[in-house]
C-alpha cells in the first residue's frame, strides 16, 4: 500500500517539475522575444518621438524665424538650431542602436543623408542671413521646410515600422500565452485524474480496514456475550443443583432430626440440646444453601417475573447494604422475555453494587419505566459521581455487553444531585429488535 | 508598569521625537504697517498674467542700513479701470514699522507688474529698481534723494512689449558694471487672448502650451547708463523659451558667473559663461533640463546654494502639482542628481504648486534651509483633483543634515502655515536682530512679513559687500566661512525665488560658536580677501579693507 501511494506522490512530483520546467522554458522565451523585440521597440519608439519632438522645435523655431515678430537678426536663432542639433543628433545615434531587425539599409541611409543635408542647408542659410537676410527668409520657406517636413515624414514612417513590429510581437506572444494556457488546462487535468485516483484507492483500503475492525469488534461482542450466557446457564444449574439437591437433603436431614428429637428421652436432656443444636445448624445451612442459589440464579424471575424479582431483591440489598432505595414503577407493565428479565436483573444488580461500592451515597433511585415498545431502566444515586476513566471496569463492560445482546442501549450520565445515572433502554421485543 | 520602566519609556520617546525647529516665523504684517492688496486687474475674462503675480523685494533705498520693503502689484485691464494700483515702497522705521513712501519716491506708476530686481547699476551707491511686468518693463534709477526716476528710454530698455516674469542684475563679463537678465514668459496680449476651458464652457487660465515661447534677454552695461541688447549676439537667445525663474551660478567654479532659467514646462536652461561674452547651453548635458523620467516640468521659482556645504552649489525650483518639487544635487563632474525624493522634499512638495523659493538659514545652525511659497493658479482645481487646493501652506524645509529635510511650517507659526495663494518670497534681516525674516506676497490677496524669532540661542555672522573694481553691490561674490563644523559658502547675489528679491548681504548660522575662524571673499573683481577670527554680528566689507562692524 505506502509502495502504491508512495509511486503516487513520485508521479504528482514529476509531473510538477515537467510542468514547471516547461513553464520556465515558455517564461523565457517570451522574456526574449520582450527583450529583443518589444523593448527594443519601445525604445526605439521613445527615440524616434524624441526625435520628432526636435523636428517639430525645427518648425517651430522656422517658423519664429519668418515671422519676424522678434527685433532680432535671423544669425540669433542660430543658438537655438545649435541646441536642437546636438539633441537630435545624439538621439538619432541612440536610435540607430536601437533600430529594430525589420528597418532597411536604405532606410538607414535616407534618414542619416537627408539629416546631414538639412544641416548643411541651415549652415549655409545662416551664412547667407549674414549678407542677404531676404533671400534666407526665401531659402527657409522654399527649401529648409520642405526638407524638415521630408525628415518628419521619414520618422513618421519609422515609427508606424515600429508600430507594426510590435503588433507581430504582441500577436506572438499572444500565441505563446494561448499555449501556455492549453497547457495548463492538460496539467490540471492530469494532477486532477492522478488525485482522484490516490484519493479513490484511499477510500477502498480505509474501508478495509474498517470493516476489518468491525469484524474484530464484532467476534469480541460475540466472545463476552457467550462468555455472559454460558456464564448465565452456569449459574442457573449450580443454583438448581443447590436449591433441588442440597436443599432436599438438607430438608430431609432437618425433618430426621426433628423426628429424633421428638423420640427422645425427654429426661436426657443433654441429648435433646445437641439434637436441636444440630437442626438449628442444619436451618442455617440450607438458609445459605437457598440464598446462594437465589444469587445465582434468581429462581423467581423464571417463576414470577422480572418485576417480583425485584421487588424482592430491593428490601434483601436494602438490609444488606444500609443504603435506602426508592422504587418506582411507571407506565404499563408487560411480561418481559425471560432472556431479557435475566440481563436486566443482571444490569440492575450491577448497578446497585456499585452504588454500594463506589459511590458513597445513602441512598438510590431504582425507576422502571413501560413504554410501548421499550423498557426503561435508571438506577441514580446521590453519591460522588461517576470519574473519568472509570468506565473500563469488567462490571461496567459487562453492562455494556448486556445491553448489546438486548440490542438495547446504556448510559453512564451524571445524576441530578451530581451522582451517577445508570440509563438501560432496551426494546421490549426482541424478535421487533431483530428486525 | 514600573516607575522605572514609565520614566524610561518617556525617554526613549522624547529622545525619538524630531528636535523643535529652535525658531518662529510671527507674522508682523499689521503691526508692521504693510497694507498692502495685489491687484490682478482680473474682471473674468481670465487673462493669463492674472494668476502670476506678484513679486517683491528687500531693498534699502534710503542707505541708512535698514531693509525697506517693496512690493510689485498689477493694475485694472484697459477698458475695465476700476481703480488705480501701483507697486508699494514701504520705508523701514528702525523700530517695526513702515510707513508707505510710494508716492513720495516717485513709483506710484500704472504697470502691469510681475518681478522686481534691485541694484546698484550704474554704482553710485543707490540701489536702483527694474520693474518687469506685461507691456513696458520699467527701470528706475534712484538719486539718493529718496526718490527715483524712469530712465527706461535713457537707458534703452523701451521700445519693447513682452510678458517678462523674474529678472536679475549680474557681471557677467566682469567689467564691473551690473548687466541684466530679463525672463520672458510667453507671447501673450490681451488683444490675443486664447479660449481655455476645463469644462468646456466657461473660461479657465489657460496653461502655458496654449502659447509660444519667448526668449529671454540679455543686457550689457555699457556703463554710461545705457543697456546693449546682447541676446542674440550671446547665444541666450531661444524663442522657444516660456522661462519664470531665474538664478546666478557658478556651474563650473571658475569664477565667471552662469545662468540657470527654470521654464514652464520647457526644458530649464542652463548657460554656461563661455568667458567670452557668449553663453553655451548645457542643461541637458548637466541633468538639469528635464525630471528623471524626461519630462519638462512646469518650472516656477529657482534658488541656488551650496545647502550641503560641499562647496558645490545644488539647485531648488518649484514645480506644478504632481510634479514635486526638484532639489538639484551638484556632483564633480558638473552634472546634476535630483534628490528631490530621496532628501523627504520631494514626497512632501508633491501636491503643491510651487512659486517662489529661498535657501536661507533659518535656525542659525549653519545649514541651510529652504523655504517655499505655494497657491494654485485654478480656484477651482478641488474640483479636479480632490488632494490640491487652491489657497495652500508653505513649505519650511529644515535642513536635518545628511542631505535630507523636514517640512516644519506649521511648527514655526500657524500664521505662517495658513494656506495662501503665495506668489513671491523674499528674505532679508529686516529688524537688524541677525537672524533672516521672510516676505511673502500673495496673488489678489495681501503681502506677510514674518519676523524670525530664533529661540535656540545660535548666534549669525553677516556680510554686506561692497566693491570698488568689483561691481559695487558686490554681486556674484562668494563668500566662505571656515568653523571648526566645516565651511559654508554664500553667493552674493540678486534674483533667485520668483519675481522676487532677498537683501544683498550674507548670513552664515554659527550655530552656538561666538565666531568664524576664517572668513574668505572671492570678488567678483578676481581679488580676495581673507580675515580671521571674526566674532558673530554684522560686518560692513568694502573690497581690499577689512571689515567694519
Amino acid at each position: 500500500m505506502s509502495l502504491r501511494l508512495l509511486a503516487g506522490l513520485a508521479v504528482t512530483l514529476s509531473a510538477v517539475v515537467v510542468y514547471s520546467g516547461y513553464t520556465i522554458v515558455q517564461m523565457r522565451s517570451l522574456r526574449q522575444l520582450q527583450d529583443d523585440i518589444i523593448d527594443r521597440n519601445r525604445k526605439d519608439s521613445l527615440l524616434l518621438l524624441r526625435i520628432q519632438n526636435n523636428l517639430n522645435g525645427l518648425a517651430n523655431a522656422m517658423r519664429d524665424m519668418l515671422d519676424a515678430s522678434e527685433p532680432y537678426p535671423l544669425t540669433a536663432w542660430r543658438s537655438q538650431f545649435l541646441r536642437i542639433r546636438v539633441d537630435l543628433e545624439d538621439a538619432v545615434d541612440r536610435e540607430r542602436k536601437f533600430a529594430p531587425a525589420s528597418r532597411t539599409a536604405d532606410q538607414a541611409r535616407y534618414l542619416a543623408s537627408s539629416m546631414a543635408q538639412y544641416w548643411d542647408a541651415l549652415d549655409r542659410i545662416f551664412e547667407l542671413a549674414g549678407r542677404d537676410e531676404a533671400e534666407a527668409r526665401t531659402r527657409i520657406k522654399i527649401s529648409l521646410q520642405a526638407r524638415q517636413d521630408a525628415l518628419t515624414t521619414a520618422v513618421a514612417r519609422l515609427l508606424v515600422q515600429n508600430n507594426e513590429s510590435e503588433e507581430q510581437a504582441a500577436a506572438e506572444i499572444q500565441r505563446i500565452y494561448a499555449r501556455v494556457e492549453r497547457n495548463v488546462y492538460v496539467f490540471l487535468a492530469a494532477i486532477l485524474l492522478v488525485v482522484a485516483f490516490t484519493s479513490a484507492y484511499l477510500l477502498q483500503y480505509n474501508r478495509r480496514v474498517f470493516d476489518e475492525v468491525t469484524a474484530l469488534s464484532d467476534r469480541r461482542s460475540e466472545l463476552a456475550q457467550q462468555l455472559i450466557s454460558m456464564q448465565e446457564s452456569t449459574f442457573a444449574s449450580i443454583s438448581r443443583e443447590l436449591h433441588d439437591e442440597f436443599g432436599q437433603i438438607l430438608t430431609g436431614v432437618g425433618a430426621m432430626l426433628q423426628r429424633l428429637h421428638r423420640k427422645a428421652d425427654p429426661a436426657d436432656t443433654r441429648l435433646r440440646a445437641d439434637l436441636r443444636e444440630v437442626h438449628e445448624i442444619v436451618q442455617a445451612t440450607l438458609e445459605k444453601v437457598r440464598t446462594l442459589s437465589q444469587a445465582l440464579h434468581p429462581v423467581m424471575l423464571d417463576e414470577v417475573g422480572l418485576e417480583s424479582a425485584m421487588d424482592h431483591y430491593l428490601p434483601g440489598f436494602e438490609k444488606r447494604t444500609g443504603i435506602a432505595i426508592q422504587y418506582e414503577k411507571s407506565g404499563e407493565s408487560v411480561p418481559v422475555d425471560r432472556e431479557l428479565a435475566i440481563h436486566l436483573y443482571r444490569v440492575m444488580q450491577e448497578a446497585l453494587n456499585n452504588v454500594a461500592r463506589h459511590s458513597k451515597s445513602r441512598r438510590a433511585d431504582v425507576r422502571l419505566s413501560f413504554e410501548p415498545r421499550s423498557l426503561t431502566l435508571e438506577v441514580e444515586d446521590e453519591g460522588i459521581g461517576f470519574k473519568e476513566g472509570s468506565g473500563k471496569g469488567m462490571g461496567l463492560i459487562s453492562m455494556r455487553e448486556r445491553a448489546e445482546m438486548m440490542k438495547g442501549k446504556v448510559e453512564f450520565l451524571r445524576g441530578r444531585s451530581g451522582g451517577t445515572l445508570v440509563r438501560l433502554t432496551v426494546p421490549l421485543r426482541m424478535e421487533e429488535a431483530h428486525a | 508598569m514600573t516607575r522605572r520602566t514609565f520614566l524610561a519609556s518617556g525617554a526613549s520617546a522624547l529622545a525619538a521625537a524630531p528636535r523643535a525647529p529652535g525658531f518662529r516665523l510671527a507674522d508682523v504684517t499689521a503691526r508692521a504697517g504693510i497694507e498692502f492688496r495685489h491687484n490682478s486687474g482680473a474682471f473674468g475674462l481670465k487673462y493669463l498674467p492674472e494668476t502670476m503675480g506678484p513679486g517683491c523685494a528687500f531693498i534699502d533705498y534710503d542707505g541708512d542700513g535698514w531693509l525697506d520693503i517693496l512690493i510689485s502689484n498689477g493694475m485694472d485691464w484697459p477698458g475695465h479701470k476700476k481703480q488705480r494700483t501701483t507697486p508699494r515702497l514701504y520705508r523701514n522705521n528702525r523700530d517695526g514699522t513702515f510707513t508707505d513712501v510710494t508716492r513720495e519716491a516717485g513709483l506710484a506708476i500704472e504697470i502691469y507688474g510681475m518681478g522686481v530686481a534691485v541694484a546698484d547699476y550704474d554704482n553710485d551707491g543707490w540701489p536702483d529698481i527694474l520693474f518687469t511686468g506685461v507691456g513696458q518693463n520699467r527701470l528706475f534709477k534712484n538719486t539718493g534723494k529718496g526718490h527715483f526716476i524712469d530712465v527706461t528710454e535713457k537707458a534703452g530698455l523701451g521700445g519693447r512689449s513682452a510678458f517678462s516674469t523674474s529678472a536679475f542684475w549680474f557681471d557677467y563679463d566682469r567689467d564691473g558694471l551690473l548687466d541684466l537678465f530679463v525672463c520672458n514668459y510667453v507671447r501673450w496680449s490681451p488683444e490675443h487672448d486664447v479660449f481655455c476651458s476645463v469644462d468646456g464652457k466657461h473660461k479657465s487660465y489657460c496653461t502655458p502650451e496654449a502659447y509660444r515661447g519667448s526668449t529671454c534677454w540679455l543686457f550689457r552695461n555699457r556703463g554710461n547708463g545705457t543697456f546693449e541688447d546682447v541676446t542674440a549676439k550671446s547665444g541666450v537667445f531661444d524663442a522657444s523659451s516660456k522661462s519664470l525663474g531665474v538664478a546666478l551660478i557658478d556651474y563650473d567654479r571658475d569664477g565667471w558667473p552662469d545662468i540657470v532659467v527654470a521654464n514652464d514646462t520647457q526644458p530649464n536652461k542652463l548657460y554656461r559663461n563661455a568667458r567670452n561674452g557668449t553663453f553655451e547651453e548645457v542643461a541637458v548635458r548637466a541633468g538639469l533640463a528635464f525630471s528623471e523620467d524626461g519630462k519638462a516640468r512646469a518650472g516656477m521659482g529657482i534658488d541656488v546654494a551650496d545647502f550641503q556645504n560641499s562647496g558645490v552649489q545644488g539647485i531648488a525650483i518649484t514645480n506644478f502639482d504632481n510634479e514635486m518639487m526638484a532639489l538639484y544635487q551638484g556632483g564633480a563632474a558638473g552634472s546634476y542628481a535630483d534628490i528631490a525624493i530621496k532628501s523627504g522634499v520631494g514626497q512632501l512638495s508633491r501636491t503643491s504648486l510651487g512659486f517662489g523659493c529661498v535657501f536661507f538659514d533659518a535656525d542659525l545652525d549653519g545649514r541651510l534651509d529652504l523655504v517655499a511659497a505655494n497657491g494654485h493658479i485654478d480656484a477651482t482645481v478641488r474640483n479636479i483633483r480632490s488632494n490640491v487646493g487652491y489657497a495652500q501652506p508653505p513649505h519650511m524645509f529644515l535642513n536635518e543634515g545628511g542631505g535630507m529635510f523636514r517640512d516644519v511650517a506649521r511648527e514655526v507659526g500657524a500664521e505662517f502655515s495658513t494656506p495662501k495663494v503665495a506668489r513671491g518670497v523674499a528674505c532679508g534681516d529686516f529688524d537688524r536682530d541677525g537672524d533672516v525674516d521672510v516676505l511673502v506676497t500673495t496673488n489678489q490677496g495681501p503681502a506677510y512679513l514674518y519676523r524670525n524669532d530664533v529661540s535656540n540661542g545660535n548666534r549669525a555672522i553677516r556680510f554686506k559687500l561692497t566693491g570698488l573694481k568689483s561691481n559695487r553691490d558686490a554681486i556674484g561674490s562668494v563668500v566662505r566661512v571656515f568653523t571648526p563644523d566645516g565651511a559654508q559658502l554664500r553667493m552674493v547675489k540678486t534674483g533667485s525665488s520668483y519675481l522676487s528679491q532677498s537683501e544683498l548681504a550674507v548670513t552664515f548660522g554659527l550655530g552656538r560658536r561666538e565666531s568664524a575662524d576664517r572668513v574668505v571673499i572671492e570678488w567678483p573683481s578676481g581679488r580676495t580677501d581673507e580675515f580671521k577670527g571674526l566674532r558673530a554680528g554684522s560686518y560692513e566689507c568694502v573690497e581690499g579693507q577689512a571689515p567694519k562692524s
